[in-house]
């Protein structure tokens, strides 16, 4: 099959959307199936040769759902894509968030192929998606199958759209990538208990609650230490906390590149994910289970949606940073837990490895032929058959 | 004192790290050329040491080396303040290996009980042994620990973020050693200074100075390969590195003259480096009996 991968975000930038969409495609190939990607990105030199990735305007930042989404606004470049799909006549061209402008939403609109779509975002409200659905209602139909990457985003997608059919499939996580048994960071790897946080430096993200929770949880168990994977806008004024507050034993790390992240997860005993919502997924849960790493996550319903609370998780309240505490001293405190819910996970997570969630999305690809085939059929019907026309 | 060292640290540390590659390099050179001119020990102690490393060397020859001497190492030192907003992508073009070094270090592996890389205060190799570990196999740095604290944290949390551990010079730091060779790991260390005082007189380019036996001792107890190896930076500031053939650490049953044999093995190897790169190895301190 011959499919194209459309994403809004910048790839060049690291993302959800843009790590789902680089997988898809490598597992895709590897099934022997033809994949171009298309996306706009900042620097002309990812790491993507250009006859399997067409960069298709440059990215600027918008600031969408409490978070900086870098996406591109050039319309402009409508005939540009349209030669392209015009050469390349796809099969199956695959939306990643079909209704964002302007790459997936101006690609939709022309193209002849099946598409389907898959809905990644999760927040409270939209309020594009509630002003635009008279705009957006003609878009969709163009989409023959819908995928929500969770039960929250599909919720989500339907309370402006109902009635819009959409198949849960999750996201996939890399076994290959995210398993135990990589080597530790040495230094990091002692006696101590340690908490990882991976995530961008962000409001939504929750880190405050944690440094919280964390000091909370240092008066009762001394012998611990936080780990502070990501960067963001906020890190100054976390720098700041910690020395304010003469936090002990955190250590930022910063950025770390993907080559390494898999074994910062390998030297931590406990994952903590505050995020306080806006969550449609939670893809480091899934990262951290594969690493045989129980989890301390709020109840948000991103995270309830991968979660089974007390088989490997412990769940609290969003923002309570005491509750969050009280889970992380339980968790510090007791290693046959910690072992206990580790093993669910890392169980519980090769469900989620790509060749399984590519699977699903392949057989979606096979139905959404189906309905296209089954429209033109009518369509040329109409014309040809007098029978029909009477 | 040196709470004040590391804020001044920070603070240009942070500058550095907003700066075009080009332009923190530029601050370098200035910034070398200020330590070369107004420093009181640093450079008498350095033309020192490279006197006795080029003794051919004539006066004017020996001023223009620890000119580029400091240029380099301010160099280095940008490099180190650029690491922690470096990308990996872009990290990765900018080290060059030649495959006879690559072969030294599969001859070291096919041992099977990880690698000791055996280095000198020469070169980035904080950036060298950054790209290595994001790209290519776990590295530990086996190393002093700085004052002040706050410093060592940063140059800690620093590597660490791109995969290196940094393992400090005693008991407890020993035994993860031990532990990262015997997961096949590259366990990285230099033996051109003896900072813990403990080490053993014998010959540096033909002078008597202390070196330390750490890394021949450890290779003749586990029997793990001793990999000479050299970094340093290119005309383009690029980087280059150099290995010599490993040294396997025979037991003859007396572990002290052992570990002295290795260790001299090894250091004329390091001599053959530095003699090669004497403009980029920067030790500005005593090591001979008469230095100043």
């Amino acid at each position: 099959m011959k499919i194209g991968l459309v994403s809004p975000y910048d790839f060049a930038s690291p993302g959800g959307v843009t790590d789902h969409v680089r997988h898809l495609a490598r597992q895709l190939r590897r099934l022997d199936h033809a994949v171009r990607i298309f996306a706009p990105s900042s620097r002309a030199d990812v790491d993507f040769d250009t006859a399997e990735f067409y960069r298709i305007g440059s990215p600027i930042s918008v600031p969408v759902n409490d978070s900086v989404a870098r996406i591109t606004l050039s319309f402009h470049l409508a005939d540009r894509v349209a030669e392209i799909i015009e050469r390349e006549r796809f099969d199956v061209l695959h939306f990643h968030e079909p209704l964002m402008p302007a790459l997936p939403i101006t690609m939709l609109r022309m193209s002849q192929a099946a598409n389907v779509g898959t809905f990644h975002a999760f927040a409270k409200s939209n309020i594009g998606y509630f002003y635009g659905r008279p705009l957006l209602e003609p878009y969709l139909a163009h989409l023959h199958r819908g995928i929500a990457v969770s039960e929250p985003a599909k919720a989500f997608v339907n309370r402006y759209f109902p009635g819009f059919p959409l198949k849960v499939i999750p996201n996939g996580i890399d076994v290959s990538v995210f398993h135990p048994g990589h080597a530790p960071i040495r230094h990091l790897r002692d006696e101590r208990v340690n908490i990882l946080f991976v995530g961008r430096l962000e409001k939504r993200k929750g880190l405050g609650y944690l440094l919280r929770g964390y000091e909370f949880m240092k008066q009762r168990v001394p012998n611990t230490r936080l780990i502070v994977v990501g960067d963001g806008p906020l890190r100054s004024s976390v720098e700041s906390y910690i020395s304010r507050h003469r936090v002990p034993d955190v250590v930022m790390a910063g950025y770390v590149p993907d080559t390494v992240l898999p074994r910062y997860y390998c030297s931590a005993d406990i994952f903590c994910a505050p995020a306080t919502g806006a969550e449609s997924f939670g893809i480091v849960l899934l990262e951290a289970m594969a690493t045989g790493l129980p989890v301390v996550a709020t109840e948000i319903d991103g995270y309830m949606s991968v979660l089974e609370p007390g088989r490997d998780s412990l769940t609290v309240q969003p923002k309570s940073w005491s509750e969050l505490g009280a889970a992380l001293v339980i968790l510090a405190r007791d290693a046959q837990l910690r072992t206990r819910m580790g093993a669910y996970g890392l169980e519980k997570a090769r469900r989620y490895a790509w060749d399984e969630v590519a699977s699903q999305v392949l057989e979606v690809y096979g139905e959404a032929r189906q309905i296209r085939a089954q429209r033109e059929m009518v369509r040329s019907g109409e014309v040809l058959n007098v029978h029909d026309a009477v | 004192m040196s709470e004040w060292r590391w804020r001044a640290f920070k603070i240009v540390q942070s500058l550095v790290e907003r700066l075009p590659r080009t332009w923190a390099y530029a601050l370098a050179v200035m910034a070398a050329r200020v330590a070369w001119w107004f420093s009181p020990l640093a450079r008498p102690r350095l033309e020192y040491n490279l006197k006795v490393a080029c003794p051919e060397l004539t006066t004017s020859g020996l001023k223009e080396l620890s000119r580029l001497n400091f240029r380099n190492h301010a160099k280095a030192y940008a490099d180190l303040m650029m690491l922690p907003s470096m990308k990996v992508e872009a990290m990765r073009p900018l080290l060059h290996l030649e495959a006879k070094d690559l072969e030294y270090l599969e001859q070291a592996r096919a041992v099977g009980k990880g690698v000791m890389v055996v280095s000198c205060h020469m070169g980035s190799y904080e950036v060298v042994s950054a790209i290595w570990s994001a790209t290519l196999a776990p590295v530990s740095l086996f190393a002093e620990e700085l004052e002040p604290r706050a410093l060592f944290e940063w140059y800690r949390d620093t590597r660490a973020r791109l995969g290196i551990s940094v393992l400090p010079l005693h008991l407890g730091g020993l035994r993860k050693v031990t532990q990262a060779l015997h997961d096949q790991e590259m366990v990285v260390t230099a033996i051109d200074r003896d900072i813990t005082g403990t080490g053993q007189m014998m010959p540096f380019f033909g002078r008597p100075a202390p070196i330390p036996l750490g890394p021949a001792a450890i290779a003749v107890r586990l029997g793990t390969p001793l990999l000479p190896v050299c970094v340093f930076r290119l005309a383009d500031d690029t980087y280059s590195a150099e290995a010599a053939a490993p040294v396997i650490a025979q037991s003859t049953g007396d572990a002290r003259v052992d570990e002295v044999r290795v260790t001299q093995q090894l250091l004329r190897h390091i001599e053959g480096f530095i003699r090669r790169h004497p403009d980029q190895w920067h030790v500005p301190h005593r090591m001979w009996e008469g230095s100043p």
